[in-house]
């Protein structure tokens, strides 16, 4: 029991400790000059903003800071401007980061290139690359939260140039990955993306409802809970919604009948293709995808629940559990809910402790190629990292444990 | 049609005969393989069973070799003029269908069409 306790802590401290690291104030400071640059990217999906926020949240060094530093930059598109303007005078979020967003209807998105040398400016190289970029986007690809398919080592080459340590890190890793899987598709780099990711993982290559989906309380869940524990009527929804007292119980069961209906009628598409096809389409529908993740929160919730309760009658639970529960902003399920899950795709994303959390919620294993951990044990990291053997399983990849993409293809199909 | 490492494989086949076809100094078959026991089985999308590590035919090339033969997309490879194909890596895969000096390979392929066909067969 010490044992395995001990490997979590050496892996669940890794996030908040990441400000000792040398590697991190080199990058902080060469992404902050990043984030002065105006580059437009129409259509364009990144995770760069996430680094500046851990960059800048490095500065306070202070290992018991919790969620609210967190806070995640959407991409630069037009409909997102309300919500990066939120974002900006949000309470939560810290000072320096509310300085550094341009807030304007052309935000843009940045490139995380490793190179600290590099000019403040943008060169030639850029600009042309800006120019393509501009006059490929389609309108169709415009609000597509998983990009199409790039090959591995060609996004690997175009986001780490220089030769810092992590980018050397980096691209090992990515070789690593490349090993197994052939192209990447990016993922919207709001603080929805590990919800995002994992879900468009598992019905990529659904052929069935999970039991879980399949029982029938399960639309019941929302009213069962909120008769018992009151403090639901503070579930925070979607954040486009007003707040509608008393109806929230509805709400949250129409999420759940709607991932019911989009899981079933996905894995019944026998054709690979076609199947992909249905996905695609589907996140690209944001009205449907964002519910899908309010569903999925809400799932959290009550595998929470039942974890605590589990524990206090003195059932077994898993190892994460308690970790979870032993951090001071969630030592229950209704501080989890006001602290963290009400926060997830607002101000802050997925800890590892909560990947845990969704992975048992969908009773899915998440493997992760955690890039910047190449050369550890931890490199590649199973959620829950004792899987059972028939919960299927699904691949991220994440560089920091912040933004996750997704690795398809089998990487090797020769042609004969 | 889950494999079991140990146990003994009993799948319905189809044998396929293809002759490959020269061009220049190689003989192509007109079909890509992927899988093999060195790959990552997740992401293959034809396998019913996602801790399948068997050869999948994953394309197909239209008026090709293979395509004459009636092979399709998505069938598993078992065996390849004898040899097993179902615990091998990828580059095997790929050395047994390229011998140079076979111009001829038969396959011995399953396809999810058939295991169902013969079972409803068998019920009825």
């Amino acid at each position: 029991m010490t044992e395995s306790q001990d490997n979590f802590q050496g892996w669940m401290t890794e996030p908040t400790s990441l400000s000792a690291g040398a590697q991190q104030t080199q990058k902080q400071e060469s992404v902050a000059i990043q984030l002065m640059k105006h580059e437009k990217e129409v259509g364009v999906l990144s995770n760069e903003l996430v680094s500046a926020n851990t960059a800048a949240d490095q500065k306070e060094q202070s290992t018991s800071e919790i969620r609210k530093d967190y806070v995640y930059r959407s991409t630069g598109r037009p409909e997102e401007t309300d919500m990066l303007k939120s974002l900006v005078t949000d309470q939560d979020a810290p000072g320096n980061c509310g300085l550094y967003l341009p807030v304007s209807s052309n935000c843009s998105a940045i490139e995380s290139s490793e190179d600290s040398e590099e000019d403040m400016y943008r060169d030639a190289e850029e600009i042309e690359r800006e120019k393509i970029l501009l006059g490929e986007t389609s309108s169709s690809d415009y609000k597509l939260s998983v990009a199409p398919e790039m090959d591995i080592m060609e996004y690997c080459r175009k986001e780490w140039r220089g030769n810092t340590p992590v980018a050397k890190t980096m691209r090992k890793g990515y070789e690593a990955v490349a090993q197994k899987f052939a192209s990447i598709r990016r993922v919207r780099g709001d603080n929805y993306c590990a919800l995002r990711a994992t879900l468009f993982q598992a019905l990529s290559q659904a052929t069935q409802l999970p039991s879980w989906l399949q029982s029938e309380d399960f639309t019941m869940l929302p009213e069962n809970l909120l008769s018992k524990y009151d403090w639901i009527k503070q579930w925070q929804l979607k954040q486009n919604l007003g707040r509608r007292m008393g109806e929230i119980s509805d709400e949250i069961k129409e999420y759940l009948i709607l991932l019911r209906k989009k899981w079933k009628s996905i894995s019944e598409i026998k054709g690979p293709i076609e199947k992909q096809e249905a996905c695609d389409k589907l996140f690209k529908n944001e009205e449907e995808e964002y519910c899908l993740y309010e569903a999925l929160k809400f799932l959290m919730l009550n595998t929470a629940i039942e974890l605590y309760n589990d524990d206090k009658n003195g059932r077994r639970v898993p190892v994460f559990s308690w970790l979870l529960f032993a951090r001071d902003t969630s030592s229950n399920p209704c501080q989890l809910m006001h602290n963290h899950l009400n926060h997830i795709g607002h101000s802050g994303g997925l800890e590892q402790v909560e990947m845990f959390l969704l992975a048992y919620a969908l009773q899915y294993t998440i493997q992760v190629y955690r890039l910047y951990k190449y050369s550890t044990d931890e490199f590649i990291t199973l959620y829950p990292n004792d899987p059972e053997e028939n919960w299927p399983v699904v691949t991220l990849i994440t560089e920091d444990d912040r933004h996750y993409n997704i690795p398809v293809r089998m990487c090797q199909e020769t042609m004969l | 049609m889950s494999y079991v490492p140990g146990q003994p494989v009993t799948a319905v086949v189809q044998r396929i005969e293809i002759h490959k076809l020269r061009q220049g100094d190689n003989l192509i078959l007109g079909f890509s393989i992927g899988g093999g026991i060195d790959q990552d089985p997740t992401q293959n999308p034809f396998s019913e069973d996602k801790t399948d590590k068997g050869i999948y035919v994953t394309r197909v090339t239209e008026g090709g070799p293979a395509e004459v033969a009636g092979l399709q997309i998505g069938d598993k490879i078992m065996q390849v003029n004898g040899w097993d194909m179902t615990m091998v890596t990828h580059d095997q895969a790929r050395k047994r269908l390229t011998k140079r000096n076979e111009e001829v390979v038969r396959l011995l392929v399953t396809r999810q069409s058939l295991q169902k066909a013969v079972q409803q067969s068998m019920m009825s």
